[in-house]
């Protein structure tokens, strides 16, 4: 069992870094581009989509109340005439 | 899954049935009016728009009220420049359509300067299930189709409010 010992504290053995790793790391983290900005341009867009769904449904019920309003305005007219005339007659 | 989809579409298809209950067939009467008005509107986007009617303002509440019941609202209105541009057989196509069993004509008024107002009832058994009103003036046609069960009094009571003016009852007709 020896040789498996051996084999292991040489492959396990502390090895120092090599010179000038620490700053070259550094340096290519500094080039990349950071996460943080690519989160918060995604939860601004789901804001903004979600803020514009809301402002599109609000102006689609709007929409459709004035048509609502303008169909009973309508119906309502001659219904109202045909009210008057009859309490005229009665009266 | 096909079988959802196919189950889908059938349950579907009661909300996309059009339950306008006759054709509002005015190509003619279209052709001859200087300004016209086409408003279609289906029971989902009725349930659409109550939802955007405010319950605490006196008037909105009132439509919100009148709109349980109705599946569907459907208004063609016309503006003529000069009187005659239309004639009553323009009509014909939508009165011969109430002319059907399952409607009756509750009431119907005229006047001396022309103008002319009738009420059509559509009954199933007992209950009123929709309501079709033909409004003439020299110079404008309203056809409705109110589909549902509609209260024609709280109809008329809308008189007054979103720029409709009260009419006030006129003199009683003289006789001849």
């Amino acid at each position: 069992m020896d040789w498996l010992e051996d084999e292991l504290r040489r492959a396990l053995a502390r090895e120092d870094a090599p010179d000038g790793l620490a700053e070259r790391v550094m340096a290519r983290r500094a080039l990349a581009p950071s996460g943080a900005p690519r989160w918060l341009a995604a939860a601004a867009m789901v804001v903004v989509a979600v803020g514009a769904g809301g402002a599109w449904r609000q102006h689609q019920g709007n929409q459709a109340k004035q048509e609502v309003m303008l169909a009973l305005r309508l119906a309502s007219a001659p219904v109202q005439h045909i009210q008057s005339e009859i309490r005229g007659i009665t009266q | 899954m096909k079988s959802l989809l196919i189950l889908t579409c059938l349950a579907a298809l009661p909300a996309m049935a059009a339950p306008q209950q006759f054709q509002l067939n005015l190509d003619s009467v279209a052709a001859k009016a200087s300004e016209h008005v086409d408003v279609s509107l289906n029971a989902s986007t009725l349930q659409f728009a109550a939802k955007f009617l405010d319950a605490n303002d006196p008037d909105e509440a009132k439509v919100k009220k009148l709109l349980v019941g109705i599946e569907g609202i459907y208004v063609r209105h016309f503006n003529f420049k000069t009187a005659g541009a239309w004639s009553q057989a323009d009509l014909e196509p939508v009165r011969a359509q109430l002319r059907g069993p399952e409607w009756s004509k509750i009431v119907g008024t005229g006047s001396e300067d022309g103008e002319k107002a009738e009420v059509w009832l559509r009954t199933s058994g007992n209950k009123s299930i929709g309501v079709a009103i033909i409004a003439t003036e020299p110079k404008e046609i309203t056809v409705v189709n109110i589909a549902g069960n509609i209260d024609l009094e709280n109809l008329a009571e809308l008189g007054g409010h979103f720029g409709v003016p009260k009419v006030k009852p006129d003199k009683p007709h003289k006789e001849e």
